[in-house]
């Protein structure tokens, strides 16, 4: 309980260098490029385009409004996987600062996370407007990308807590990340519906893939309330929250009680 | 040709210090006075009890390691800092002397926060604290002016008396144009110029500092040491300075704790522990 509390009281102590250093962390991400800003913009449209390219066209394997399909699935998943792949070197990219004086761990977690949920809000902009350019009908369902997106994050952060702390000791997490994370890019099913096309021959296998990995079920979730007019599984939905929410409760014991030898292990 | 002008650099710390020392001697006999209280009555600023660091839990490890059994990285205690039992009153400057390796900066960092001592308590009764090191952490990517927002900010100052007081750190850094440029840009020599400036200006009630009274170029140097000098003997600070220099410690401390191989082998009177320490040392020789 102690540690909880002390988590919260963190947060408010260091919000202000929070919000400063994902701000100063963006701006210098494209400072010295010549389109500046408009790349958080450009980046996951031009992304969208050569996906919706390759596989819409090349491939002909069309979801209904593919180009929207696919561009919330990016949305999502870089958010997920920037985080992850980020959170394993963390203690030793902020050695510096880490060396010199005290910052909760979980700090340095909720910057990037800060900059990275910026990015994905950016990309949920564009994507409400390639909603109205392919006039998507809107319904009430659209309310149920809340708490899709909550449990997101939540499950993100605890995820993030776990890298963290394995990345302080284990030098070859990063190099698993990568291939991991590639490996989950194509079976999360951000380019193709999971239960389209593997549903119709393996439900079993489509149910694993779908509904075990959280990404690839709350990705759906935001895919069918934001453009095909579905509720979410709401038994699922519970699962991956209170899954979400031990794995943050974890995460932050596990950092909260160790962090202080974190600068002794880089 | 370098190791000339190192050299000449080396000699003028050397004479800069002998300098001060020679200009303060005569009033300083007199004027130096030792602030040593009795026990009981003082406030105190810093106390530790029995405090032992080790670095031994935290041996980094790979796959492969893990999976062999046998060739395991064995886990003996490293025991850099052991049993440190002090106390300093408000207001004291104590130095830290000793050998390399005898864990001066461990105790240093321990104090200020960063590492979490193994055994023991250290109690900072509320009072803020900065460590003051070699190259202060900065975030390369970002400019000067970010960094210094930043620092202030771990330091524990509101962003409101940051920026109010940003004029003054970047003057002290003489850095000019430069403070809007990356941090990345910077001499090793500006980059230690704006930490110096950023801990000179934002002063917290503890100031630890580790091996750095002086950095930058000759003119630097000079203004950067009598900065910290007043700031030391202004009497508001708490400071702990770990140095090699014996000129420094004689003259700006008024206890000294030797330490020798993790263990604090003596703790007082500034000349009566050097003394000691030099007479030590040469029979090590």
């Amino acid at each position: 309980m102690k540690i909880y509390k002390q988590f919260f009281a963190d947060i408010k102590r260091y919000k202000s260098y929070m919000i400063c250093a994902a701000k100063a962390e963006l701006k210098t991400e494209v400072a010295d490029s010549y389109l500046n800003w408009i790349w958080w913009v450009l980046e996951p449209f031009c992304l969208m385009l050569v996906y919706t390219f390759i596989f819409g066209i090349i491939f002909a394997k069309s979801e209904a409004y593919y180009p929207l399909f696919i561009f919330i699935g990016l949305t999502l998943w870089n958010f997920f996987s920037a985080n992850v792949k980020k959170s394993a070197n963390m203690v030793r990219r902020y050695k510096a600062i880490v060396s010199r004086v005290y910052l909760p761990k979980v700090i340095l977690l909720l910057v990037n996370m800060m900059t990275t949920g910026f990015k994905m809000c950016v990309s949920l902009a564009i994507v409400l407007v390639m909603m109205l350019v392919f006039r998507v009908p809107l319904s009430y369902h659209i309310i149920f990308v809340i708490p899709g997106m909550l449990i997101l994050l939540l499950f993100t952060f605890g995820f993030m807590c776990v890298e963290m702390h394995c990345g302080v000791y284990l030098d070859d997490l990063t190099k698993i990340n990568d291939i991991v994370l590639r490996l989950l890019f194509y079976l999360t099913g951000i380019i193709f519906n999971i239960d389209q096309r593997i549903g119709k021959n393996y439900p079993a296998l489509a149910t694993i893939l779908g509904k075990w990995n959280p990404v690839a079920f709350l990705l759906s979730a935001v895919r069918n309330s934001l453009i095909y007019n579905q509720s979410p599984d709401w038994l699922w939905m519970f699962i991956w929250l209170v899954i979400s929410l031990l794995l943050c409760m974890a995460g932050l014991q596990i950092v909260y009680r160790n962090e202080n030898n974190y600068v002794k292990g880089i | 040709m370098a190791e000339e002008t190192k050299k000449s650099e080396g000699m003028i710390i050397e004479e800069d210090t002998s300098k001060q020392s020679a200009e303060t001697n005569t009033e300083a006999r007199e004027e130096r006075v030792r602030y040593i209280p009795a026990p009981g009555t003082y406030e105190p600023a810093i106390t530790l009890n029995n405090v032992s660091i080790s670095y031994t839990t935290m041996q980094k490890t790979s796959i492969k390691q893990m999976f062999r059994r046998k060739n395991r990285p064995k886990k003996e205690a490293f025991e850099a800092v052991r049993g440190a039992t002090f106390e300093i009153p408000k207001g004291q400057i104590v130095g830290i002397t000793g050998k390399n390796g005898s864990g001066k900066s461990t105790l240093l960092r321990a104090v200020a926060g960063i590492f979490s001592a193994n055994e023991g308590t250290i109690d900072l009764h509320g009072n803020t604290v900065s460590l003051l090191a070699i190259g202060v952490g900065f975030q390369k990517s970002l400019t000067g002016r970010e960094n210094i927002l930043l620092s202030g900010m771990l330091l524990g100052f509101s962003e409101e008396k940051i920026r109010k007081e940003m004029p003054r750190i970047i003057k002290f850094s003489e850095l000019g144009d430069f403070i809007d440029k990356p941090v990345r840009t910077y001499s090793s020599g500006m980059y230690s110029k704006l930490a110096f400036s950023i801990t000179a200006v934002l002063e917290t009630d503890i100031m630890l500092i580790d091996e750095v009274l002086s950095v930058g170029d000759r003119h630097f140097k000079k203004k950067s040491y009598k900065r910290m000098k007043k700031m030391i003997q202004n009497r508001k600070h708490t400071v702990m300075i770990v140095s090699h220099s014996d000129a420094t410690l004689r003259s700006l401390c008024d206890t000294v704790i030797w330490m020798n191989d993790g263990d604090i082998k003596m703790i007082g009177d500034a000349d009566e522990v050097l003394d000691a320490y030099e007479a030590f040392m040469e029979g090590e020789d």
